[in-house]
């Protein structure tokens, strides 16, 4: 059985850039408004009046990291029970993949993931997601998120690996916890990173629409 | 899609996992096991309905878009400011399925891909956007000498066929050449370049836009400006340093590809970082062990402060801060025993700081006031500086993009040579960004010449160059500064955009509306639809770098050789066919401005490329050719031997020198000038950094808008933090109380791919602002707030923000304005609405210092979200 593969992403090197976020809208021929990856940006902190000269005002405790995501394809995928005609599975090396011909567009896969890694096609009516490039992985290539990352924050491999190499870390604030789906995840923390759960920050979605 | 979790509490769909079991089970009415209720356990199937008769396998992957084609090396061509790097398109039968990087060899740290951004990866987005400008178009109310000249922006346009585009351009130029001359055309591009000086020359432009005030003060005081000469080490290097110092400046955001990664690798070696930035930026975000907020326009005071803490506890002995050694070896006009000839000894930095000079001490309590930074933290960050041996003190151009910070370069060398950071490994001071962010130092590779000869009677004729800040008013009112002391008319009749983007991107953008309007023709040559094309009369659509025949751009350690990628859009022409139809037409020899094929530049460019030789010894040439590639390109050549074949260039599209410690390929600036001055002089009139410059200050002079010491003198800047008062010394503020930044926005590279979807998705043009100032003015992030300053007025939705610093707010450069009429708001957000042409020093570009209110908007314009907007086409021509 082929290991499960997964992800790393190193928090404390990824800048924001959405090199990774437009690769994939290239390689998958994503219209805006749909993708596959996304980044989260979460911060906080606050300004108080400086403790060393009372007329200025100093940052306190002000940080900020972003957090690079697509399908994460989980142990425990939430999308696959949700899905009422079985159109969503999983392979043995642990890619979750959509039938097409299965899906019925109906959604409950998009309420289900807490990732929100799910994405409606509007043109066809039914779900889409990452699908780790399978064509690339099955050939022994990388999927182009992680080829395209300028600061090398992202690592595809099989999960074991990553975790033996880099540490059982599956999320950081504004992140559920792992325990919902058991994401193939594994966390390199930023200096200031939260735990997931007990953040004192908050997430600025980067597609942030006007009210 | 949906938000990301945790930021939307309200969104129904984001159900806690309990939650959804529960709305599963009434929905699908079945039971449902999921591994999260029992770990390990088999993962069962889901809900079984009535349709579901068949067991489901593993589900096929989707067919494989990418098939069929061919990978072609592409050209990623704007001044991005990046590392240039290498793009790929996937074309399959003339059309583009996708655009990827460089993969051409193994990924290491030291010989790293040349990996792209997300600018370069959405490329195809403008090559082939609903908005590219298909056919030449005149406006509807043009007529010879102007027509209606009011409706510029607003009017319909007409599609007409090349050859009536070309015939009416002609004969407009002709009529405004014969009535008015040659010095009433201003040219605000260059692709017609060869055609204007055949014409006998036209008026036009100059400034620093990107450089501030490092174009010329960096080079006069013995630096580099940063682009065409560095100061800083090589990438490498970066690495043997124990603190780097980033003042004002986010190469995450403006110099993209590797750069972050150099730094990243810097900080892997153990190197600490100190930002010192109004913005705790993405670049601080990511490497920042200690930020330190300070206002824009107000570095030079916190220097001078840093300064003053240096020579106030500096004790040879016990507590030695001061290099004295360099001081006095390397530099002029730093105390009164080392004054260059001719200098006034009172005139030396130190008596300045001390406040011998001027009877004001620069103490770090009087920079506190100005600068926004504690007394203490300026105490602590000088001492830190000076104490950590290899730092490397390093600043963008952003603090020098302000108006009056001519002498603002010199006090940054200051510091770095009274802590004679300069001239040793792990030690460097000066600018590192754009092109050149990490990793300074002479190309170890480069392009041939495309052997294009200069025009006949080159040099390029110029009749008159007005300054950038000066544009607008020389259109309107008549005159210039040509120098100090000399201003002069002029009759401005006609305006030609072929390329650059002046009108939006210089300051003072609804002055320059006026100036558009005012004017009998005004003609752009583009490939979309900007700004300056909706205020044209008659617009030529020109091709794209990917529709040309090849295109040669590198870096320090690469070349890339990118080919055509693709036929031709629509009815698009290369400027130089244009150029030449219009010299046919205007009675010059058509063979002039095409003078050599593109097959035979593109050789020459190869045949001459070369490469440094081992060791740094020597240089070699890069590219074998032989005899039959010479024939197969049909071009005049001899063959000659290289490091790699012509077919692996072609192929690959890039050739990477490779990097390792060791190499002989490294660099320290300023090393044989620091063992011996003497013998290695910099090419200041002293031979030595001149902490006293006369040159400088004659230059300032002479271009006749305002004065400087030779010495560097703090002058409060036009627009700056003081001017965010009405009684700056009563604390008393004024109607534009907080400081604007215009940023280097990662949608764009300035105004260049500003209509593409996919980035106006990812990054919208919001404007940031700190929490507290938002509170103050009960606004939350999506309000849309109206931005005024002196100069004009925006709107756009607001991020608020805790990592920007109270009274300071900033909006990303290079939106493509869209005023509303009505109003004369711009929706957009274009920061020369806002950033008023302010003539000051060299004539640079003071982008961030401007003084602006903010209120929330309440009436009638709605914005919608930036990528729902419909791209912006011209009207009435299909």
């Amino acid at each position: 059985m082929a290991a499960p593969l997964g992800f790393r992403m190193d928090a404390s090197a990824c800048i924001g850039c959405r090199s990774c976020v437009i690769a994939c809208k290239s390689k998958n021929g994503l219209p805006p408004g749909t993708h596959f990856r996304r980044i989260i940006e979460y911060g906080g902190g606050t300004w108080i009046p400086d403790p060393e000269d009372p007329t200025l005002l100093a940052p306190s405790g002000i940080f900020a990291y972003c957090l690079s995501l697509s399908c994460l394809h989980c142990e425990e995928p939430a999308c696959v029970p949700a899905c009422p005609t079985q159109a969503i599975q999983q392979r043995p090396d642990g890619i979750v993949l959509i039938d097409s011909g299965r899906c019925t567009g109906c959604r409950y896969c998009e309420w289900a993931c807490p990732y929100g890694a799910l994405a409606f096609d509007s043109s066809t009516g039914r779900m889409i997601k990452c699908d780790l490039c399978v064509d690339l992985v099955d050939g022994g290539e990388e999927p182009w998120c992680v080829t395209s990352c300028v600061t090398r924050a992202l690592e595809v491999g099989p999960i074991q690996e990553l975790r033996a190499r880099h540490g059982q870390l599956d999320a950081l604030a504004p992140l559920p916890s792992g325990e919902q789906t058991l994401p193939r995840l594994v966390i390199t923390p930023h200096p200031h990173g939260q735990p997931a759960g007990q953040g004192t920050g908050r997430s600025s979605n980067p597609e942030r629409d006007l009210r | 899609m949906s938000d990301p979790p945790g930021r939307d509490q309200n969104r129904p769909y984001h159900l806690h996992r309990r939650d959804f079991l529960k709305w599963s089970a009434v929905a699908g009415g079945s039971a449902l096991v999921v591994g999260g209720l029992g770990a390990g356990l088999p993962l069962l199937r889901g809900p079984r309905l009535p349709w579901d008769i068949e067991e489901p396998g593993v589900p096929a992957p989707g067919p494989v878009r990418l098939t069929g084609g061919e990978w072609i090396p592409a050209a990623c061509w704007h001044n991005c400011g990046g590392q240039r790097c290498l793009l790929a398109a996937y074309v399959v039968d003339g059309q583009v399925l996708a655009v990827k990087s460089d993969d051409t060899q193994p990924d290491t740290p030291h010989a790293p891909q040349m990996r792209a951004c997300a600018r370069g990866r959405a490329q195809e987005g403008q090559v082939f956007g609903p908005d590219r400008l298909r056919h030449p178009m005149k406006r509807r109310n043009w007529q010879p000498g102007g027509g209606r000249r009011e409706l510029r922006g607003m009017d319909e346009w007409e599609r007409i066929s090349w050859d009536e585009a070309l015939d009416l351009t002609a004969a407009e130029l002709e009529r405004i050449l014969g009535e008015h001359g040659n010095e009433s055309i201003l040219e605000l591009g260059s692709t017609l370049r060869h055609l204007f000086t055949g014409l006998g020359g036209a008026v036009i432009n100059w400034g620093s836009t990107s450089w501030g005030t490092w174009l010329d003060t960096g080079p006069m005081i013995g630096l580099g400006d940063g682009l065409s000469r560095t100061s800083h080490n090589d990438r490498l290097d970066l690495q043997n340093c124990e603190l780097i110092v980033l003042w004002g400046g986010n190469p995450a955001w403006s110099a993209q590809g590797n750069t972050m990664y150099y730094y990243l690798q810097a900080r892997r070696a153990g190197a600490k970082f100190i930002f010192i930035d109004p913005y705790y930026n993405d670049s601080a975000m990511t490497l920042a062990d200690e930020w330190v907020p300070v206002r824009p326009g107000t570095d030079h005071a916190l220097a001078l402060g840093m300064a003053y803490t240096l020579l106030d506890e500096d004790d040879p002995q016990h507590n030695p801060l001061i290099d004295w050694d360099f001081l006095n070896r390397c530099t002029v006009g730093f105390d009164r025993e080392h004054m260059p000839a001719g200098a006034h000894p009172d005139d030396n930095v130190r008596d300045y700081v001390l406040g011998r000079r001027d009877g004001v001490p620069k103490t770090p309590e009087w920079a506190a006031r100005t600068c926004g930074v504690s007394a203490p933290r300026i105490r602590r960050l000088a001492r830190r500086i000076a104490r950590t041996r290899r730092t490397a003190l390093l600043t963008a151009w952003a603090p020098a993009r302000t108006h009056d910070s001519d002498s603002w370069p010199q006090m940054f060398l200051t510091l770095g040579c009274m802590m004679g950071h300069l001239g040793q490994t792990g030690r460097m001071t000066g600018v590192s960004c754009w092109e050149r962010t990490a990793d300074g130092g002479p190309f170890l590779i480069g392009p041939g010449g495309s052997g294009v000869p200069p025009l006949r009677g080159a040099p390029r004729r110029t009749t008159a160059r007005i300054n950038n800040s000066e544009l607008w008013d020389a259109v309107l009112e008549g005159e210039y500064t040509a120098r100090e002391g000399d201003r002069r008319s002029i009759d401005l009749r006609a305006i030609v955009h072929d390329g650059a983007s002046a009108l939006n991107q210089v300051s003072g953008l609804l002055k320059g509306i006026e100036a558009h309007r005012r004017v009998e023709f005004v003609l752009t040559l583009n490939f979309v639809y900007n700004t300056n094309a909706r205020y044209s009369d008659v617009v030529l659509p020109v091709t794209t770098q990917w529709e040309r025949h090849s295109y040669f751009k590198g870096n320090r350690s690469h070349l890339t050789w990118a080919r055509q990628v693709v036929e031709p859009q629509y009815e698009a022409r290369d400027d130089s066919w244009i150029a030449a139809e219009l010299g046919r037409r205007l009675g010059l020899d058509p063979a002039e401005m095409l003078p050599l094929s593109p097959e035979q530049e593109e050789f020459n460019r190869l045949a001459g490329a070369w490469v440094v030789g081992p060791q740094g010894q020597g240089r070699e040439r890069l590219v074998t050719i032989t005899e039959e590639d010479i024939r197969e390109m049909g071009v005049q050549g001899q063959p000659q031997k290289g490091r790699i074949t012509l077919a692996e260039f072609r192929e690959k599209g890039i050739y990477v020198v490779p990097r390792r410690p060791g190499d002989g390929l490294g660099h320290i600036a300023f090393e044989a000038f620091r063992k011996d001055p003497r013998g290695h002089p910099l090419s200041t009139p002293s031979g030595r950094f001149e902490l006293h410059c006369q040159t400088i200050a004659d230059h300032v002079r002479s271009v006749g808008f305002s004065r400087i010491d030779p010495i560097p003198v703090y002058r409060p800047p036009a627009e700056g933090y003081e001017e965010t008062f009405d009684d700056f010394e009563r604390g008393i503020k004024g109607p534009f109380p907080l400081q604007l930044m215009t940023l280097h926005y990662r949608r764009r590279t300035h105004s260049v791919f500003d209509n593409v979807a996919w980035l106006r998705e990812a990054f919208p043009q919001e404007f940031i602002m700190n929490t507290l100032d938002a509170e103050a003015r009960n606004l939350a992030t999506g309000d849309i707030v109206l931005i005024r300053s002196r100069h004009g007025a925006v709107l756009r939705p607001v991020f608020v923000t805790e990592r920007i610093m109270p009274g300071v707010v900033a909006l990303g450069e290079g939106a493509w304005a869209d005023v509303d009429p009505g109003t004369g708001l711009d929706r957009a957000g274009a920061t020369n609405v806002l950033n008023g042409a302010r003539p000051t020093g060299q004539g640079h570009q003071g982008w961030n210092t401007c003084v602006v209110e903010v209120t929330p908007y309440r009436g009638p314009i709605r914005l919608q979200a930036d990528w729902r907007q419909p791209p912006r086409m011209p009207q009435g021509a299909v």
